[in-house]
């Protein structure tokens, strides 16, 4: 084995020449985060979208300079330190193994960068999470491939666009009549999953007037793609106050729909229908519409279950009598459609059975 | 009979016989290199066809309303790109395959511990690859590589199928796992304490732990997903008592550590190539081996930086969110320290040197992406769109994967005895740099706009970068057929290597390539780092090494 001598190298002109460079050109990355127009290219529709673009603009600003330094120095250590035709074949470079100094500095420089980063997170975090509630709440709701919106004072559900007045906080919750899906909304920087059996929710004050897409941004089955055509529409109080009144006009129908309770048969020993009726809209109006059967939402519309003559046998094929529609929300049942959940995964007692039954048995 | 002899290290130091036959040496190999060598291999063909369903992916996504594939065909496609890439690629190249070929040569042993373990552990791996990619014969898994419930349960019969494939691909990596921390615990050469080791043992010392502990909550996730589709027990369907979101718990509780099962590794080949060409210790070596050890642990501590849109209660993810910035800087520390290894060297621009430092720019632009990701508001905005989809491959495919090139091109001679042809080595690394960036860098403002993941069809106004994407991606598809040529010509054609063709200072350089079945005739006797290029090489014992002289120990039957 050749001994080698090492050759000296401490840090000559041109590594201090790099830096000089290398630190303008951060300087420049930084001065270009700081002011490039990003609500050109997608616009903020609510206040805390501002505040996730300043926390985009810090992290763009240091990690570029961050890069820029690493790269430039790769760089420039690859082509100031190469092995040159006029080297001996066996040269070695400079032993050096570590160095102490430069490595508590580069601990501790990026720790307290961390300390930075997370005292600017947390802080725009609480400005995301504390938004005022005390405006309006709706809900959307998730369904393979759409979503649809709930609004107080309307019935039903709103299928098509979402419209918000500008300026007054949104509460938003969101669930799922199925998969879990993704509620974005580019504009306000802002998403959540729609998750099945879960209420999640989110708040925001919209500040912009436009049009602006809903995206959809779990897989949630083979229309996923397609989930990107629906729009929240963000406009002047009067606009939505007219946009609301139609809307309450469209679904008067929708809530007419659903009959008065009381009267009709009693199929099971003591059942009670307008107990049933609100214990179906809690517990299955996510996936059953009082409507005709072909109305299907997840299962199959349920208004003439028992009383219509084109609907002689249930989906199990049973003839359409109360005992066994009873048999079905006892045991659930699968089919074609997909899963009727059973008493135990619904919560239901004997004595709800007899009451959904006998609601179910009033609708004509 | 064997005649075991007992080396100061207190390990039984005994030779077996060669096996006879090429099954015996060849398919049911017992030898770490040749298994190491079998993995590669599989992997290399999944990664073929892998690659095969990504360009069908780029292919589709030309148009905005897509048209190559259908709907359904394209889900099936990326979901089986995406586990094929994870399962079937990077972790069995990065642990099975260079693991297996090289830590047992650098800490000097004769093989791993359990050898038939290591055996099985390899054949489980190309059934259940084939089983993964035979679930498109009965309808392929359709919800990504995450496989969310409940639509996962959805899924065609095939997303059974890939439940079972996983969890084998799991069972196997598992063994492995075993295997590699009882061999370096155990069976390193007299003299080769922790501090001695190279840096390559070190990636592959703090991984294995991540094999063996977080790939149990995948089987126990993939488990119950089989059981709830095929007998209906429900864990997830929310509608009949289960939880949608406990799979993601335990989905990430495993993937999160199983994204530093596919760097730490590469970390490790990065860290041996580096000194290679250029001539000098690694810079901070305690520092280095230390921070994969610490990534290690803390990478069991954040797996719900995946979860901030899933509902969580908000102050549970703070923690989280803190702890993920935390991990940065032991990432940092690596690549201050790469960088440093490089001044005031002899820098020789090999292909593997190249892609060591087209590694260490690329991994380090994912890893500043994956800071952003972790800051809660940022990820509320791109989490489920393309920007995951860039920093994913930025660190996957920049990192991972130009470390599995860079390994390659190293280890290629100490498999093959020949070396790689360097002129279409270089092609590759120029022409697949420029076709990775112009694939996933503009998925960074994509992603940003609004175009979210995993979907077949698009918003019109980002034609244009996913046009630019599509055909940047044929380029990096032509740049791995060059490296496909390189490698079937040069194990008939390339130059011959010789044992240490690079000056290598670790000891898989000081003996043949390839090795002796039996890897040293004498166990080695170490005295220092192996780094110190100033110094003579810090072995005893491997005078004999290169000469024809029969080992010190006789061989004989067990
Ligand atoms: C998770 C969704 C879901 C919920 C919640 C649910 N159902 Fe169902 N239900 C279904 C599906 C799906 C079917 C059809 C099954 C099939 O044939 O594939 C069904 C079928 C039925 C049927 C048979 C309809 C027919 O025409 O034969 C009745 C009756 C019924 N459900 C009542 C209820 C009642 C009452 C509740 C509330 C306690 C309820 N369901 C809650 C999904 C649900
Ligand atoms: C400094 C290091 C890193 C940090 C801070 C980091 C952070 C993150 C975060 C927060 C996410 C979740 C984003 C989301 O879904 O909303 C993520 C996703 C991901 N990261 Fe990283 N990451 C780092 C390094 C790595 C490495 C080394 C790998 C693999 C080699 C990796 C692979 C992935 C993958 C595959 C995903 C996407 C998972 C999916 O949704 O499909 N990351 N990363
Ligand atoms: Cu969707
Ligand atoms: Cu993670």
């Amino acid at each position: 084995m050749v001994e080698h001598k090492a050759q000296p190298a401490g840090l000559s002109g041109g590594f201090w020449t790099v830096t000089a460079i290398l630190t303008a050109l951060s300087i420049a990355a930084i001065v270009f985060w700081s002011i490039f127009p990003l609500e050109k290219y997608l616009p903020a529709a609510i206040i805390t979208a501002r505040q996730v673009d300043l926390l985009f603009r810090f992290m763009a600003a240091s990690g570029s300079a961050l890069w820029i330094f690493v790269a430039g120095y790769l760089l420039y250590f690859s082509i100031a330190f190469r092995a040159r035709a006029t080297d001996p074949p066996d040269a070695i470079g400079l032993q050096v193994h570590d160095n102490h100094k430069l490595e508590f500095w580069w601990t501790v420089i990026p720790a307290l960068f961390v300390v930075l980063l997370s005292i600017v997170s947390v802080r725009i975090w609480y400005q995301v999470m504390l938004e005022p509630e005390n405006g309006i709440v709706v809900q959307a709701i998730g369904h393979q491939f759409y979503f649809s919106f709930r609004y107080p004072q309307i019935n039903g559900e709103v299928t098509d666009e979402m419209h918000l007045p500008r300026d007054v906080p949104v509460t938003l919750n969101l669930t799922s009549a199925d998969v879990i899906h993704g509620f974005w909304v580019p504009a306000m920087r802002l998403k959540n999953d729609t998750v099945p059996g879960l209420v999640t929710t989110i708040k925001f004050t919209p500040i912009r007037d436009g049009r602006y897409p809903i995206i959809c941004t779990q897989f949630c089955g083979v229309l996923h793609s397609e989930m990107d055509k629906q729009y929240l529409v963000i406009e002047e109080k009067p606009a939505f106050d007219a946009w609301f009144k139609k809307w309450q006009e469209k679904n008067a129908h929708a809530s007419n729909a659903l009959p008065s309770a009381g009267g009709g048969a009693v199929a099971l020993q003591g059942g009670n229908a307008s107990a049933g009726k609100a214990l179906f809209a809690q517990k299955c109006s996510a996936c059953h519409k009082v409507a005709p059967f072909s109305q299907t939402l997840v299962g199959p519309g349920l208004a003439g279950v028992l009383h219509d003559p084109s609907h002689p046998n249930l989906v199990n094929n049973q003839p359409a009598t109360p005992q066994n529609v009873a048999g079905i929300l006892q045991n659930g049942f699968t089919g074609s459609m997909g899963t009727m959940p059973n008493a135990t995964a619904n919560g239901l007692s004997r004595q709800d059975i007899a009451n959904l039954v006998a609601f179910l048995d009033s609708l004509k | 009979m064997s005649v075991a002899a007992v080396h100061p290290g207190g390990i039984a130091d005994h030779i077996h016989p060669e096996p006879q036959g090429f099954v015996r040496r060849y398919v049911f190999s017992l030898d770490h290199k040749i298994i190491g060598i079998q993995y590669i291999i599989t992997a290399f063909v999944f990664f073929m066809l892998s690659g095969l369903l990504a360009e069908v992916i780029r292919t589709q996504l030309l148009n905005p309303n897509g048209g190559f594939v259908s709907s359904d065909t394209y889900n099936e496609v990326y979901s089986v790109h995406g586990s094929a890439m994870v399962w079937l690629v990077i972790i069995p190249l990065l642990t099975g395959g260079f693991g297996n070929l090289v830590f047992p040569l650098q800490i000097g042993a004769r093989d791993v511990a359990f050898p038939w373990l290591n055996m099985l552990s390899f054949w489980i791996f190309p059934v259940s690859g084939l089983m993964l990619f035979a679930s498109f014969l009965m309808g392929a898994p359709t919800a990504g590589w995450m496989e969310y419930p409940p639509v996962s349960l959805q899924g065609a019969a095939g997303t059974s199928m890939w439940c079972a494939a996983i969890f084998l691909v799991g069972v196997s990596s598992t063994m492995t796992g075993i295997n590699f921390v009882v061999t370096i615990l155990k069976m390193r050469a007299p003299g080769m304490t922790f501090t001695r080791m190279p840096l390559f043992c070190w990636g592959q010392f703090a991984t294995a732990p991540l094999l063996m502990i977080a790939t149990t909550a995948l089987a126990a996730a993939l488990a119950a997903l089989f059981i709830e589709r095929e007998f209906g027990v429900p864990f997830y369907d929310p509608t009949k008592g289960g939880s949608p979101v406990m799979w993601q718990h335990m989905f990430w509780f495993y993937s999160h550590p199983a994204v530093y099962i596919m760097i730490l590794p590469a970390f490790g080949i990065i860290s041996e190539v580096l000194p290679t060409f250029s001539r000098k210790p690694i810079f901070g070596y305690k520092l280095i081996a230390f921070s994969s050890m610490a990534i290690a642990l803390a990478g069991f501590m954040v797996w719900a930086h995946h979860m901030f849109t899933s509902g969580l209660a908000p102050f549970l993810q703070l923690p989280f969110m803190i702890l993920t910035f935390v991990i940065g800087v032991p990432t940092g520390i690596k690549i201050f320290s790469w960088t440093a290894t490089l001044f005031g060297g002899k820098i020789h621009f090999s292909t593997a040197m190249l892609f060591a430092l087209g590694f260490i720019g690329l991994f380090t632009l994912g890893g500043i992406t994956g800071i952003f990701l972790a800051a809660i508001p940022f990820d509320l905005h791109v989490h489920g769109t393309y920007f995951i989809v860039a920093h994913l491959h930025y660190v996957l495919v920049g990192g991972s994967l130009m470390g599995v090139f860079a390994g390659m091109y190293y280890w290629f001679p100490k498999m093959s005895g020949r070396l790689l042809n360097e002129t279409l080595g270089k092609w590759h690394f120029w022409l697949f740099f420029l076709g990775f960036n112009g694939t996933f860098i503009p998925m960074h403002w994509l992603g940003m706009l609004g175009m979210p993941r995993e979907v077949a069809t698009y918003d019109p106004q980002f034609a244009f970068w996913n046009r630019f994407e599509s055909v940047a991606s044929y380029l990096m598809a032509f740049s791995i057929l060059l490296f496909f040529v390189n490698v079937l010509w040069s194990i008939r054609n390339g130059k011959r290597s010789g044992p240490n063709p690079w000056g290598g200072r670790t000891l898989e350089w000081q003996i043949p390539s390839p090795p002796h079945y039996y890897n040293f005739k004498h166990i080695p006797t170490v005295y220092g780092l192996p780094y110190d290029f100033a110094q003579p090489l810090p072995y005893k014992g491997l005078d004999e090494e290169l000469t024809d002289s029969p080992p010190a120990v006789a061989a004989g039957a067990h």
